[in-house]
């Protein structure tokens, strides 16, 4: 099959809405945009402490976090598969293995740094008297943190962008904790592998311009808006 | 300090409530999960697809497979990880059983490896044996110093048996893997069927994932040698051993096992791609082993595949389902 | 009458740097007051404590009669707002910066819309609502600051340098500004200045700072009455130098402040004598000027402070001066530490105090 062929096959697949795909694609939205979530969720205020506060230590804190950013997600999934694993894993227990969870916590772990190391240098970009000034203007301490990441938002933004990125453009993680078991773990990533594995290329290629449309409308949805807020 | 504390508990609650949520959503509000680990070719054929639909229809169960190699279907089942395996290796499946892990074997259908290599024949293997058509092929691929050979690499059940058949005609195959001419391709049937394609190179494959691509015009190899007796494919699946691993998930296993040897199961099996290849891509095996023909192909798989003159020796059968082996 | 916040042995240290040491002071209802004293004298950290941002390490902080305790810290916190030094504006349009203040304290938009325009007036900035904060010019910039103070109509409005980073127009609105709150709002006004004049014309009182301690407190005929005996303490103050005067033959007043400093002065004068001379009323150049002015002096640059719009420069001329430039002329003139430049100031710039 050319390439013509398999392009016009597999927009055919995308605007025929196959079901199949459409199930991979929400699938794929859930996991890496639920992982984003948690890991903003505890990266932000990590961030919030490193960006905020001086200790010693913290360059060498700084450091580990911005070296984690380029983990090869094979060794990560590895590592988690022997985590996860039913009988010798330590949390083996959980039956979390090939779930769509291990994923989510996974990919959660992977882009953690990510989150934690922009959003660290977003906030510590803002002037260190902001607190102060919100403080004056009579917030209380968790609306001057508030304040503080308020102005800090565009690096954030960034943050959770790159982090969504990386999580719905991995496949280490997906591969071997989700293990891409039909109709429950399998990803726009591990789709692509196993379509072309099965030589269905017309599907790998339906996949792979979903997830590159996806990442490039989703980066240009949200530089518009913080084009349009400026 | 207060701050922290709320940051805190949103965080934990926010993840709690995604990881459980989604936990529970996909292991309790959807139907009991089984999880099958499968060698690639039977899953890159779509036959597996198309079982799978016919026992979901059947079943309440929610059947899943994981398409690996052989090599680590097994280990994946050595770790209680997943609740059935669906191999073509008898040899590792032997070692399995004996090693407690597995139980309940039943073979369920065969086909045949093929050797397949450019239209040109460059080595001239038409028509010789197996183990001479090895040997052309090496002489080919040192004298003319180019790759003649890709393998799987990736410990398969097509990879041992590629390893057997060096074995057979005499070479080593730890030796021989050093060689220039000597690829490994370490991924799945089509990975290595495209590579061999693209470097005019022969190759082992097993029928139906040769054929699949072949009709797809994605390769242009030809086919040289089949269905003789050392080229036998063997597949069969085995339930996770529930005494070793106390959490796998075995009557669904056995409802599995059933399933593919009942006769709707196995008349799928038979006519799977018959439409679209113009052959059956799988041919079934238990009514065959049942009769106990005298037929050649009997035989065959009796010398291949059995272990101590059985398809599953009793001590790894399971007591409670005697049905499976009458 | 009942002080609005009285601080009684007050001292604050951070890590082990006391910065203020033993402060008792009363600010009284209404009233304008001046914290007067050299960088470093613990006037920003004073204000802080009465902003309710930082926490006295020793001592006890009373506000309109009421214990400051933890417990109710972030609660009188919205009764007393800060102006800082160095302009700090949200990235936000200059409505929503004003209105911070009055979202926190739950005010209702349509009294918020009210307010702004009341406070931008007072600053000179009306209209300025829907625009960007942060692209507007330093002296608005510190304006929009001002106002977003102002309109929180606090009891106790705190200044820290209000116009020493400000151009004299800007200057001058602000400190209209601050007047008109005061005379028509009551509102309690403390100022922390070096600017002599600034202490001189808008308080009532004036509290002498110096090393953390608040040295002296009284009005600023007072103070300044005394100023002159007690500046061999104080010269720390920005351009304040202590000399011998006599009269010139052409009428002038010659003051020798030491290494061989002699500033020309127009007021009459003699003995010893305490002079001010203001860092904006000092023109830099590379090259000696053919001016009127009668003070030139070559000296080389040993300091160079930031300030946003405009840059403070120390320079010693056998005696250290400080002159304020804008940064558009810091950069024409390409200044860098231990650059040879002339300063030159008029006869008439020369305060003698």
């Amino acid at each position: 099959m050319n390439i013509l062929d398999g392009l016009l096959k597999a927009l055919q697949l995308i605007f025929s809405g196959d079901p199949r795909i459409v199930e991979i694609t929400l699938r794929s939205l859930f996991v890496s945009g639920s992982a984003t979530l948690i890991a903003a969720l505890w990266g932000i205020p990590i961030a919030m402490f490193l960006g905020r506060s001086n200790f010693r230590g913290k360059f060498l804190v700084k450091t580990i976090f911005t070296s984690l950013i380029g983990i090869p997600t094979v060794a990560l999934g590895f590592f988690l598969f022997m985590i996860f694993s039913r009988e010798n894993g330590p949390l083996g227990f959980l039956g979390l293995l090939y779930t769509p969870t291990a994923i989510i916590i996974g990919e959660a772990i992977l882009v953690a740094p990510i989150v934690v190391s922009l959003a660290t240098s977003a906030i510590e970009a803002v002037d260190p008297d902001v607190a102060s000034l919100a403080k004056t203007l009579g917030a209380s301490e968790s609306q001057a943190t508030f304040a503080v990441l308020r102005e800090a938002l565009d690096g954030i933004f960034l943050a959770g962008i790159a982090s969504f990125n990386r999580a719905i453009g991995e496949l280490g993680v997906a591969v071997f904790v989700g293990g891409f078991i039909a109709h429950v773990t399998e990803l726009l990533t591990t789709g692509i592998k196993l379509e072309i594995d099965s030589n269905n290329i017309d599907v790998a290629m339906a996949l792979a311009i979903i997830l590159l449309v996806m990442v490039f409308g989703i980066n240009l949805a949200l530089n518009l808006v913080q084009r349009r807020k400026k | 300090m207060k701050t922290w504390i709320k940051v805190l508990t949103i965080a934990v609650a926010a993840t709690v409530l995604i990881v459980g949520g989604s936990y529970a959503y996909f292991q309790y509000f959807t139907r009991t999960r089984l999880l099958v680990s499968t060698t690639t070719s039977l899953w890159e054929t779509g036959l597996l697809n198309a079982t799978e639909q016919a026992f979901e229809a059947k079943y309440w169960i929610d059947l899943g497979f994981i398409p690996v190699g052989t090599g680590q279907a097994i280990q994946q089942a050595q770790g209680g990880n997943v609740d059935a395996l669906l191999v073509h290796s008898p040899s590792n499946e032997t070692q399995f059983l004996q090693g407690g892990d597995g139980s309940c074997r039943k073979i369920i259908a065969y086909n045949f490896f093929t050797i397949v290599g450019p239209a040109s024949d460059p080595a001239g293997i038409n028509g010789s044996t197996t183990t001479d058509a090895l040997k052309k092929i090496v002489d080919y691929g040192r004298s003319n110093n180019t790759r003649a050979w890709v393998s799987r690499g990736d410990g398969s059940g097509t990879h041992t048996k590629e390893k057997t058949l060096w074995a057979k005609a005499s070479y080593s195959y730890t030796q021989i893997s050093q060689e220039s001419w000597y690829a490994s391709a370490g991924s799945g049937m089509s990975a290595t069927l495209n590579m061999a394609n693209e470097f005019g190179a022969y190759t082992l494959s097993d029928i139906g994932t040769y054929l699949k691509l072949a009709k797809d015009h994605t390769i242009s190899l030809v086919q040289y040698l089949a269905e003789t007796k050392d080229l036998l494919n063997v597949y069969s699946v085995m339930a996770v051993n529930q005494t070793r691993h106390p959490s796998v998930n075995f009557s669904n296993a056995i409802t599995f096992i059933k399933y593919l040897i009942s006769d709707d199961c196995q008349q799928l099996i038979d006519n799977y791609g018959k439409d679209e290849y113009g052959e059956s891509l799988f041919h079934s095996a238990v009514q065959l082993l049942k009769q106990n023909s005298t037929s050649q192909i009997v035989q065959w798989i009796k010398d291949y595949a059995f272990i101590n003159g059985t398809e599953c020796p009793p001590e790894y059968r399971d007591p409670r389902y005697p049905e499976l082996y009458s | 009458m009942t002080p609005i916040a009285e601080l009684k042995n007050v001292t604050k240290a951070f890590d082990d740097k006391t910065v203020l040491e033993d402060i008792n002071l009363k600010i009284n209802q209404g009233e304008v007051l001046a914290l007067l004293g050299p960088n470093g004298s613990g006037k920003t950290t004073l204000l802080k404590i009465l902003a309710f941002i930082e926490k006295p390490t020793k001592g006890e902080v009373c506000f309109d009669g009421k214990k400051v305790v933890n417990r109710n810290f972030e609660q009188l916190r919205l009764e007393s707002t800060m102006v800082f030094q160095k302009t700090i504006l949200f990235s936000a349009s200059v409505y929503d910066n004003v209105a911070y203040g009055l979202r926190i304290r739950r005010t209702s938009e349509n009294e918020i819309c009210e307010e702004i325009s009341r406070a931008l007036k007072l600053v000179r900035l009306e209209g300025f609502e829907k625009r960007q904060a942060k692209k507007l010019s330093s002296g608005e910039q510190q304006r929009v600051a001002l106002a977003r103070a102002l309109v929180l109509n606090t009891k106790l409005l705190l200044l820290d340098e209000p116009t020493a980073n400000l151009d004299p127009k800007n200057a001058s609105i602000v400190e209209e500004a601050i007047a008109a709150a005061n005379r028509e709002l009551k509102t309690t006004i403390v100022i922390a200045t070096h600017n002599m004049f600034q202490a001189k014309n808008l308080p009532n009182r004036i509290v002498l700072m110096n090393n953390g301690r608040a040295n002296e407190v009284g009005t600023p005929a007072e103070i300044f009455g005394k100023l002159s005996k007690t500046l061999a303490s104080f010269a720390a103050v920005e351009n304040t130098y202590r000399g011998t005067a006599k009269m010139t033959k052409e009428g002038t007043t010659s003051i020798d402040i030491g290494n061989g400093v002699q500033v020309i002065a127009t007021a009459p004068n003699t003995g010893e004598v305490s002079i001010f001379v203001s860092p904006e009323d000092i023109i830099l150049s590379k090259n000696r000027l053919e001016s009127s002015a009668r003070n030139v002096f070559k000296g080389s640059i040993i300091g160079i402070q930031d300030l946003g719009s405009v840059v403070k420069l120390r320079i010693d001329v056998g005696k250290p001066f400080t002159v304020q430039i804008t940064k558009g002329s810091f950069h024409d003139m390409r200044i860098t530490l231990n650059s040879e430049v002339y300063l030159a100031f008029k006869a008439s710039s020369v305060q003698i105090i």
